[in-house]
């Protein structure tokens, strides 16, 4: 069982406010040794800012991450923790037009001072990426190189590092449609090799078929369902989740239910479960009484027990 | 849709026909052909979702089909639309086939508006511009109910948009598009840059609009699995050609194309245990259009490729009922 | 890796250069340039030093007033000075103004505007209300004021220039690394660790420094030209030749009414030329700086 593995990071009622928005409000979570995470939400759902923060670039505001085999520890020291990597959603942008590949790639190492076997290590990062032979790339430039290239760029600039968990903000978003597939398939092979740690934040459930072991998904600044990849995408509890892949195009098995509005102004969380607002199980009228008023009324966590894996009065099996 | 492509009649009844079409850009480093021998039929009420990659052509074939073209630009070929030959019209006449015939919603939805203009004027000026509402009252007045017909409420009109969501501003685009009730509706990527749900909601809009007053749409995007359920046909493009082509479900569920197949792979069927834990993709990148390889243009990708791939490239060829795919495989 | 990064630096050298070769304007600017430098190298083997003198001149026999035809390749002036002297000792005087005063000009004008850009916050408020402070203070003025309280020679005038007209470069600068401070790979190397300096010396003054570069370049003829003026108004050096003083004396001294065209038109189309030779270089450069320009994308 990978759960009494020691989690490679915690994170611990993590809140983080923007004045009196709440970007992230009370997450909890874990990722494991050797797991694929998958961090699912829409834009305004917090997961990009819960992913800075893990990286150590934004400050929370309550809670604690912890990093594994060290005690609590100040956020700016995080960022130079080589354990920690990112790669990201543009790869065009992640790389400096004026520096070679393997500047790019070396950056790391020169950061932390780290100069010995250089040469060797930037090649092997390359290689392991998939850019073979490594020395034809140490010379050029990012734009002498494709798109997907680039990402696998990306990725040998964090693997020079030797990381144990891999941060990816949306990895795949911006590549074309025939890319994508070489890059998930890179990553999910990564982690298979060398037993790293990868938190993907992404609004692509196919991403999280296709690589996650687990999936979280995040709506307005806090988690509401989590489980293994299956649980979650073939039996959804949560019934935001069941909106979200009730539209997906790749699954039609499920009526489509197409959800109103947009997610809601984090300045203006609304009271009770904050979903009830957008809810097709409170607004169908069908819920016991009961449990509606406490969908207006209190705040349900996020409680894992057999079989259950959501944060929603209305599937809980104890409320029922 | 008009059938195989070979067919080169050409009957007045279909409200938009694309004949051989032909695009290069002159650039500083030579031509740079876009689009490679292009030719499609729509009847009114038809649905074609064009799919591709960056590059492949799908973007300017859409800007020629409003001769929204880059002056310099080398065409030929023909685009009639509702019987007129539209790069025969005068200016005069081209202002009238665009709004009035067929519109465009580009991506992008914060670019497309002017930020400094309320919404609501910005939906009327095509209406005056065109005089299809001779008074901004009346003008107003249809505007109002456009937004009704695409969801938003009518106090919106005042709204400037910075003030609206992507959601808000893409369905503000539609309304706009609509404003001189084309027959023929253009969708350039509109749901790209927009969250999941929100993706739903403009596409369950474009669906309902389209059942309720018999709009004929050419929707473009690189997500093929959007396009399946959105249209009732499907053409694919690679290297400025259309590679294959059918009705939506069948090229989605069984490609005949390889690339096709790549592109569909692409994104997984959640559910399905053969895609779990196992990505697929195509090595390699889609081609430059100003450095197009030998032969067919895919081949340096193709998983299938024989020898006499590198120098022959394929026209399109039946591929079943109503179907058509570019491979020599075929 | 020194080896390496040895070979790459002479490769972008090299492929700079090739560019360069490869513009037409941008040769034109080199070729005029390389004229002026030449002649401002070569002025002892040019003309003699003395011919500056009036007292030499009038000694020599010099005529007064005369044209090239009667005298020495561009005549003489009002004190019998060679025209020629002037024109050869001046373009050193010119040069040498305009490029000191820009080095001082970019290096402040890089300087604070990397500062302001990249540090942000209060500093950046501060550092941008100084620098539109000088900006909004009427230019001449201000290089008037500070040329006579500190005197007329040749090092204070490079002073004025630099410190009067570095603001438009801070800003220019400053606006260029709040943009390259957004990328993506600034954020990627922060995510690695890296300090402040890093990333300055790595990825903003990287992505900055063609940008300086063509500024330089096109504050050149600037420099020179409010060399001319400051010369011209009477605030120049005394003690040397410059382009500027040769004008402002000619001036002064009724060449044009005289119809001495002798007298100016050597200094002023050797402005007019040094200046059109550094904007085209400039230009040149900008672009291959900055892909986008030559690419017409």
């Amino acid at each position: 069982m990978r759960t009494d593995l020691n989690p490679i990071v915690s994170v611990d009622e993590v809140s983080i406010f923007f004045g009196s928005a709440r970007a992230v409000d009370g997450v909890s979570l874990e990722v494991l040794p050797g797991e694929v995470l998958a961090l699912v939400g829409e834009s305004g759902s917090g997961k990009t800012t819960l992913i800075r923060a893990i990286q150590g670039l934004q400050q929370v505001s309550g809670g604690s991450i912890r990093h594994r085999e060290r005690p609590e520890q100040e956020s700016t020291d995080l960022r130079a923790d080589s354990g920690v990597q990112m790669i990201f959603q543009d790869p065009t942008g992640a790389l400096n037009p004026r520096q070679t590949i393997y500047d790019i790639v070396a950056e790391g190492l020169r950061i932390r001072r780290d100069g010995t076997d250089e040469e060797k290590r930037v090649g092997d990062a390359l290689a392991r990426a998939g850019l073979r032979p490594p020395e034809r790339f140490f010379p050029m430039f990012p734009h002498q190189i494709s798109g997907g290239q680039r990402q696998r760029v990306v990725i040998a600039g964090a693997m020079v590092m030797n990381p144990i968990l891999l941060l990816a903000d949306e990895p795949v978003a911006s590549l074309d449609a025939s890319i994508r597939g070489e890059i998930l398939a890179l990553m999910r092979q990564l982690v298979d090799d060398t037993g790293l740690s990868i938190l993907a934040v992404t609004h692509d459930l196919g991403l999280a078929w296709n690589i996650a072991d687990r999936v979280a998904v995040m709506y307005l600044g806090r988690i509401v369902e989590i489980g293994t990849t299956e649980q979650i995408l073939e039996n959804p509890q949560h019934p935001y989740t069941r909106a979200l892949l009730s539209v997906v195009p790749e699954t039609r098995r499920m009526e489509q239910q197409i959800l109103q509005g947009e997610i809601p102004d984090s300045k203006r969380i609304p009271a009770g479960c904050r979903f009830h607002p957008r809810c097709p199980l409170y607004r169908s009228g069908d819920l016991d009484e009961g449990i509606a008023a406490r969908c207006t009324t209190e705040d349900p966590h996020l409680m894992l027990g057999a079989g259950w894996h959501a944060a929603c009065w209305a599937v809980d099996p104890q409320t029922k | 849709m008009g059938g195989a492509p070979n067919n080169v009649t050409e009957t007045p009844e279909f409200l938009l026909s694309v004949r051989d079409l032909n695009i290069t850009y002159q650039t500083t480093r030579g031509p740079v052909p876009a689009v490679r021998g292009v030719s499609f039929d729509l009847e009114s009420g038809d649905s074609l979702g064009l799919a591709g990659e960056s590059g492949c052509g799908k973007s300017t074939l859409a800007a020629a089909l409003l001769r929204l073209l880059p002056p310099g630009t080398t065409t030929s070929g023909e685009v009639t639309i509702d019987g007129q030959d539209l790069f025969s019209l005068s200016p005069g006449g081209l202002r009238a086939v665009r709004w009035t015939k067929e519109s465009i919603v580009f991506q992008g939805a914060l670019h497309a508006l002017n930020p400094v203009q309320t919404v609501g004027r910005q939906v009327c000026e095509p209406m005056l511009v065109h005089e299809t509402e001779v008074s901004q009252k009346a003008a107003t007045e249809k505007s109002r109910n456009l937004f009704e017909r695409v969801g938003l409420t009518a106090d919106k009109l005042d709204y400037y948009p910075h003030q609206l969501s992507g959601g808000q501003r893409q369905r503000v685009l539609i309304a706009m598009a609509l404003a001189c009730d084309p027959d023929l509706l253009i969708a350039d990527e509109p749901t790209t840059a927009l969250d999941l749900m929100v993706q739903a909601q403009v596409l369950a809009l474009i669906e309902e609009l389209r059942r309720e007053s018999a709009l004929t749409l050419i929707f473009i995007t690189h997500d093929l699995s959007v396009l399946a359920y959105v249209c009732e046909r499907l053409a694919i493009m690679y290297a400025g050609r259309i590679v294959e082509e059918g009705p939506s479900l069948e090229v989605f569920r069984q490609p005949a194309h390889p690339y096709t197949r790549a592109l569909a792979a692409a994104f997984p069927t959640i559910g399905d245990p053969s895609s779990r834990l196992s990505p697929t993709g195509l090595g390699g990148d889609p081609p430059t259009p100003g450095a197009l390889p030998q032969g067919c243009p895919f081949h340096p990708r193709c998983p299938l490729a024989e020898d006499r791939c590198q120098d022959e490239e394929p026209g399109l060829r039946v591929a079943g009922a109503s179907r058509a795919a570019a491979c020599v495989l075929i | 890796m020194t080896s390496i990064a040895n070979r790459r630096r002479r490769a972008t050298m090299g492929r700079v250069w090739k560019q360069f070769r490869g513009s037409r304007q941008g040769m034109i600017g080199m070729t005029v340039l390389l004229v002026f430098v030449t002649m401002a190298l070569a002025a002892p083997l040019l003309a003699d030093v003395r011919e500056l003198n009036p007292v030499f001149a009038r000694a020599a026999g010099n005529p007064q007033w005369a044209p090239p035809s009667e005298f020495g390749p561009l005549g003489t002036d009002h004190l019998r000075r060679s025209v020629w002297a002037q024109f050869v000792w001046g373009s050193r005087v010119s040069l040498f103004v305009g490029l000191a005063a820009t080095v001082l000009t970019i290096f402040i004008g890089s300087v604070v505007g990397i500062v302001s850009g990249f540090v942000g916050g209060r500093l950046d408020a501060v550092l941008m209300r100084v620098t539109e402070w000088f900006l909004v203070i009427p230019f001449l003025p201000l290089a008037i004021v500070l040329a006579s309280v500190l005197g007329r020679n040749i090092w204070n005038i490079i002073f004025v220039i630099g410190v009067t007209s570095w603001p438009s470069t801070a800003r220019l600068v400053r606006a260029q690394v709040l943009t390259v401070k957004q990328r993506l790979f600034v954020d990627r190397s922060r995510s690695l660790g890296a300090s402040g300096f890093h990333l300055v010396g790595r990825h903003i003054l990287p992505n900055v420094s063609g940008l300086i570069l063509a500024n330089a370049t096109l504050a050149v003829p600037i420099s020179i030209l409010t060399e001319t003026t400051l010369a011209f108004l009477g605030l120049g050096d005394p003690s040397s030749a410059s382009w500027g003083k040769t004008l402002e004396e000619a001036f002064v001294n009724g060449a044009i009414i005289r119809n001495a065209w002798w007298y100016f038109l050597p200094a002023g189309l050797g402005i007019l030329a040094v200046v059109l030779a550094f904007t085209l270089i400039g230009r040149t450069l900008e672009e291959i700086a900055d892909p986008r320009l030559s690419q017409g994308r």
